[in-house]
């Protein structure tokens, strides 16, 4: 019975003993991290960010970009400032990562100060919040903020549709009162007109009488500024209830229920443009799998996140053949050296202050995944 | 028009509020039990309608069918097998409500898993408006809703107040230790008034389904309206609870005559505040002094 005992704890400790070996044979793996909303409302998103980011990493290892084996630690923001703040954290200070991948526009605000502070640097994929630009060095987007957006519909719609009269539904937020800022500066200039601007929280339910004050106003276009769930309902109730005009909206529409919603039809959306019909090996084997994974066009969110974690390896893969240590102080110097990156739809480069200017896409909703109409290039 | 037109979607919001919040009520009056998990009841029914009648086809009648046993069902096990457990070992009225408030998260974090994160809605075409008048619109299935809103409280009503169950479900909440001298058994009674409060929030979860849709963390708002009814209705009052729902619904859509939409939702809780400041008893809640 002794002998039994201890050959079982002989087993335990050899396992002990052989698992700290394993870790020591891995100490050349890289994690980064991200704060993504993978619960709540806006979990869909999350599902939508990690389709790029999972895919980049599985390309990375494949290739052997780097040296050693590349992982993503994911923490769930839902959305909220306060998680992501509590997911950063732990990501730069419990699991040290390097780089962080983040989304939605109140959590990067409220995480910079961490980037910043610690040094690691943010990639933005998807929060489009004209103010996101003004965040410091360690904040970078591979997406273009939301005025390039609006610059890029507003004359779609006056110009090319005879669209003139706008009411905005928005969720009175930073990026919500930046576009209405920009809606009441633009429109007039383009022989617009902002009938009506409707602030709602973010937690609305009942648009029914919403809808009523829009058809009192009668637009020739309701453009929406939400996200998550709530975009959904506010398009479903607002058809529902005798809302029959253009319904419009920025890069937030580009969620796959928004095309399984029959009352989205007809719907425009602008997002940035990304080629990715471009004939570069890169573009080619991320839709190629992309769509054998998931049968479908890669969303703008994933290419955005597969950009994202491409740009991180090849930040570090310089990183390590100069011999330098993969921080976050490091990888800002290498980009600012490197600044144009081979990644999905073609080279990109970065302005001073890590931002992107990009061509815009108005999207129709045509329930298979959205309709290019027009690409407006980049101002 | 726009008075008339808020008003009718007042009362449609409305009946929905009272529907919600009538189970609760009950519940809470009967058994002193704050279930929080009445909004995971409804979430359950609401996505199982949408399931059964959207995805898998079933006619309406199976699909309520369906919703409402797996209510009745869902609100009978919480209380004999969360609640019932956790009062015999006599478990403080806080842990019963951090037991109700943590279904309400399994029961939120399963709808994710089962049915997807995001907004599902059952497509009919009763809940698209019809033009009654220039720039009035009335949907059919919300005045469906408004029908049986008022069928349904004429038959709790009934129950209540003409049925020998019905009055020993009043009793409890009264007294339990007289209810057990007349011969009745006040467990049995707590999963009568479980079972009929559960069965109270399908037809709003149903309407709410197609009219405004569904996430997984609708239970959560469900249960602020309920809480909201309850006290302005009169704790324990199944017809203030009703009122009361019709009220904070009438309330939130004919605020937005004067107030922009961003107060709207913010509404039912001052009309909340003002009853708790000159009329804490309720609508029709009794005063009771200690």
């Amino acid at each position: 019975m002794k002998f039994l005992g201890k050959f079982w704890a002989g087993l335990c400790l050899a396992a002990v003993i052989g698992g700290a070996g394993t870790g020591a044979a891995h100490a050349q793996d890289i994690k980064i991290g991200a704060v993504f909303p993978l619960s709540g409302p806006n979990g869909s998103y999350g599902d939508i960010f990690m389709s790029g980011s999972n895919l980049a990493v599985k390309h990375i290892n494949a290739d052997h970009i780097l040296d050693g084996k590349l992982a993503i630690s994911y923490e769930d923001s839902q959305g909220t400032p306060q998680r992501g703040v509590v997911g950063m954290n732990k990501l730069v200070t419990v699991e040290k990562v390097p780089f962080v991948l983040s989304s939605f526009t109140g959590v990067l605000k409220a995480t910079a100060p961490i980037a910043q502070r610690t040094q690691t640097p943010i990639l933005n994929g998807s929060g489009i919040g004209p103010d996101l630009a003004e965040l410091g060095s360690y904040f970078w987007s591979v997406i273009p903020y939301a005025n390039q957006e609006i610059e890029a519909m507003i004359p779609y719609l006056v110009k090319k549709r005879n669209l003139k009269r706008f009411v905005l539904v928005y969720i009175d937020d930073s990026l919500g009162q930046a576009l209405r800022k920009q809606m009441e500066e633009s429109l007039p200039k383009m022989g617009g007109e902002l009938v009506s601007a409707m602030s709602i929280p973010a937690t609305l339910q009942q648009f029914s009488s919403i809808a009523a004050k829009i058809r009192s106003a009668n637009p020739d276009v309701v453009y929406i500024a939400s996200w998550g769930a709530q975009q959904l309902q506010i398009v479903k109730q607002l058809r529902d209830n005798g809302v029959t005009q253009q319904l419009a909206s920025y890069s937030a529409f580009a969620i796959p229920e928004m095309d399984s919603l029959p009352e989205a039809r007809g719907t425009l959306a602008t997002a940035q443009y990304i080629n990715l019909d471009a004939q570069d090996p890169i573009t080619k084997r991320f839709v190629a799998d992309y769509r054998a994974a998931h049968g479908k066009t890669p969303p703008v969110y994933s290419t955005n996140y597969y950009n994202g974690v491409r740009l991180f390896a090849l930040l570090a893969a310089q990183l390590q053949k100069k011999g330098k240590p993969i921080t976050g102080a490091n990888l800002l110097e290498q980009r600012n050296e490197t600044k144009t990156f081979d990644l999905v739809g073609g080279p990109l480069t970065f302005e001073t202050g890590g931002k992107l200017i990009a061509p815009i896409q108005v999207k129709e909703n045509d329930g298979a995944g959205g309709k290019i109409i027009a690409v407006i290039p980049a101002q | 028009m726009l008075f008339f037109q808020f008003l009718i979607n007042g009362f449609q919001v409305g009946a929905l509020y009272a529907l919600t919040a009538v189970g609760f009520s009950l519940i809470f009056g009967s058994t002193k039990v704050f279930h929080f998990a009445h909004g995971a009841t409804f979430t359950i029914a609401a996505y199982l309608f949408y399931y059964t009648f959207s995805v898998a086809g079933l006619h309406w009648l199976l699909a309520t069918l369906i919703a409402t046993s797996a209510a009745v069902l869902f609100g009978v096990a919480v209380d004999r097998y969360v609640y019932a457990p956790i009062q015999r070992h006599e478990g403080s009225y806080f842990t019963v409500f951090v037991a109700s408030f943590g279904i309400v998260i399994i029961v939120q974090n399963l709808t994710g898993i089962l049915f997807g994160r995001s907004f599902v809605s059952t497509s009919t075409p009763l809940s698209n408006s019809l033009q009654l008048a220039p720039g009035l619109f009335v949907s059919p299935l919300a005045s469906i809703a408004i029908v049986c809103a008022i069928v349904f409280f004429a038959g709790a009503h009934y129950f209540l107040m003409r049925t020998r169950l019905g009055i020993g479900l009043r009793a409890l909440s009264e007294n339990a230790d007289l209810v057990r001298a007349y011969g009745q058994n006040p467990r049995q009674l707590s999963m009568v008034v479980f079972a009929f409060g559960s069965l109270l929030v399908v037809p709003s979860a149903i309407f709410t389904s197609a009219l405004s849709g569904l996430n997984p963390a609708i239970g959560h708002h469900v249960m602020l309206i309920s809480m909201a009814a309850t006290i302005v209705g009169g704790v324990g009052s199944v017809r203030g609870a009703a009122f009361a729902g019709v009220l904070l619904g009438l309330a939130e859509n004919l605020s937005l005559l004067y107030v922009g939409p961003q107060w709207s939702e913010a509404v039912p809780f001052v009309v909340l505040f003002l009853f708790i400041l000159f009329r804490p008893a309720g609508f029709f809640g009794r005063l009771v002094s200690s």
